[in-house]
């Protein structure tokens, strides 16, 4: 999936040095990836230092990101991810390490280029399937058939607003569903 | 991405949440010192400060193996980036901005390129990127005060100062290109506020390139179409000493304005140019054939 145009206007703007587009991809996915990173680590404060830093490695290293590869919120939401879960991990061995024997410290899984890691990517599937057939339909056109929401919509016979407000509610459990699991 | 990696991060996504104060003024302070922005300057310099931020993010990257693989024209990155900031010195040294590195000696390009490439070669890469980077940003906060349309000489050429700071972005560009390709990036192109006026000077300086090669162009025109961003169209007469052209021009040249740029540049083979041909055809691939004759290394 290709970046949008602004994508990539804004991806040239900030490798060109211009401070105000990293200003307008702040204010444009910074809720976004605050977001993500609250869920992932639970703490507000933690999820504030990820989110800073997910701007600064893009302002830094903005060659890495390949807008014929992805979306600039696809990029900025991996790195947030990746970031999330080191913390949380990090915290797990830390706790491990404090409470209980060397017995149960496990080498983490090394996250590389996957963001789902086995267990997480089942239940994933399995919150897809849980979800009511309307809305389980047009996730799976969108996503594992690639449709566009127009295309989701004339599949379902509903039109595309609808298709997109299926898509969005389905997203919304799916985050609920992996929110519960987790706890 | 795989589709059920974008469904999660897409699903994790659909809660923002807003930090509890603004983290935006932190932020670009941050920025800041981890990369410098594109040095303050005039407007009319803003494309070849671009530029400079664009090759120092791309050697922000770069590691040490990188340094020391060749380029272009038997040049190491270390070189190449020396190299850039002789050229960039000439032209401070035309303005009358600091010129850094060794005491100015030789004023041509090979001369300055090897003076400075020879005190380089005794400095780190990363002391080799700051000394660039510094004559670059020195060039553009002189540059901030100056009327482009002022005459500098720079190694035996008498033009306004905004045409030898355009092709100081277009070597830039071209070389950041070079680099970018060597070690697998795919570098984006300028804004189209930058690439434009780039394009502006390749198409002017069609009629010095033809004489270059031998040829006199002189009463007749070429209407140059330049697709994508940043491009436009120019209608150019021929010959050095013309009057700007008007009427119907002689032959017509439609092609990409990134490729039309690089092969001012000297990239690209002229004979196997893209580019749609009309009128005179032979005038056409005239032009096109003797567009690179001002690339140097």
């Amino acid at each position: 999936m290709e970046a949008p145009y602004d994508d990539r206007l804004l991806h040239q703007r900030v490798v060109g040095g211009d401070e105000a587009a990293l200003g307008e991809i702040y204010d444009r996915l910074a809720s976004l990836i605050f977001g993500l990173s609250l869920r992932v680590t639970r703490d507000r404060v933690i999820a504030e230092d990820i989110t800073q830093e997910v701007f600064l490695v893009f302002w830094e290293r903005p060659l890495a990101y390949d807008p014929e590869r992805g979306t600039l919120r696809a990029w900025l939401a991996t790195i947030a991810h990746r970031r999330a879960v080191d913390h949380v991990r990090a915290e797990e061995r830390r706790r491990v390490s404090v409470i209980g024997p060397r017995l149960f410290q496990r080498e983490p899984e090394r996250l590389e280029d996957t963001v789902l890691a086995g267990d997480e990517a089942d239940r994933v599937r399995q919150a897809v399937m849980a979800l009511p057939d309307a809305l389980r339909q047009a996730v799976e056109l969108a996503y594992f058939g690639g449709r566009t929401y127009r295309q989701v919509g004339e599949e379902l016979g509903v039109p595309e607003g609808t298709a997109k407000s299926r898509i969005r509610l389905a997203l919304r459990r799916l985050a609920e569903a992996l929110a519960e699991e987790e706890v | 991405m795989e589709p059920l990696e974008r469904l999660y991060l897409d699903a994790l996504l659909e809660e923002p949440a807003e930090p509890k104060g603004s983290l935006r003024p932190q932020l670009l302070a941050g920025a800041r010192a981890r990369r410098r922005p594109a040095a303050p300057t005039a407007p009319w310099a803003e494309p070849y400060a671009g530029r400079v931020a664009a090759m120092d993010a791309l050697l922000a990257a770069a590691v040490d193996d990188d340094w020391s693989r060749v380029i272009v024209e038997g040049w190491t990155l270390q070189e190449l980036v020396a190299h850039l900031a002789a050229k960039d010195g000439l032209v401070a040294a035309g303005v009358g901005a600091p010129v850094l590195g060794p005491e100015l000696a030789a004023a041509d390009a090979l001369g300055r390129t090897a003076d400075v490439q020879a005190y380089e070669r005794a400095r780190s890469p990363e002391q080799t990127r700051r000394d660039w980077r510094a004559q670059a940003d020195a060039l553009c906060r002189h540059l901030a005060t100056v009327p482009p349309g002022t005459a500098a000489s720079v190694d035996g050429l008498t033009v306004p100062v905004r045409d030898h700071v355009l092709a100081r972005m277009l070597e830039t560009w071209i070389h950041t290109d070079d680099a970018a390709r060597v070690a697998g990036v795919r570098l984006p192109e300028p804004v189209p506020e930058h690439v434009h006026p780039t394009a502006d000077l390749c198409a002017r300086l069609l009629p010095w390139t033809m004489l270059l090669s031998g040829l006199d162009g002189s009463g007749r025109s070429v209407l140059v179409t330049l697709t994508g961003a940043g491009g436009g169209e120019w209608h150019v007469a021929l010959g050095v000493e013309d009057a700007p052209a008007s009427g119907p021009p002689d032959a017509r040249i439609t092609a990409g304005v990134v490729e039309f740029c690089f092969l001012l540049g000297g990239r690209g083979d002229p004979e196997r140019f893209p580019a749609r041909l009309d009128g005179d055809m032979g005038l056409a691939r005239d032009v096109l054939r003797t567009a690179p004759a001002l690339s140097g290394p």
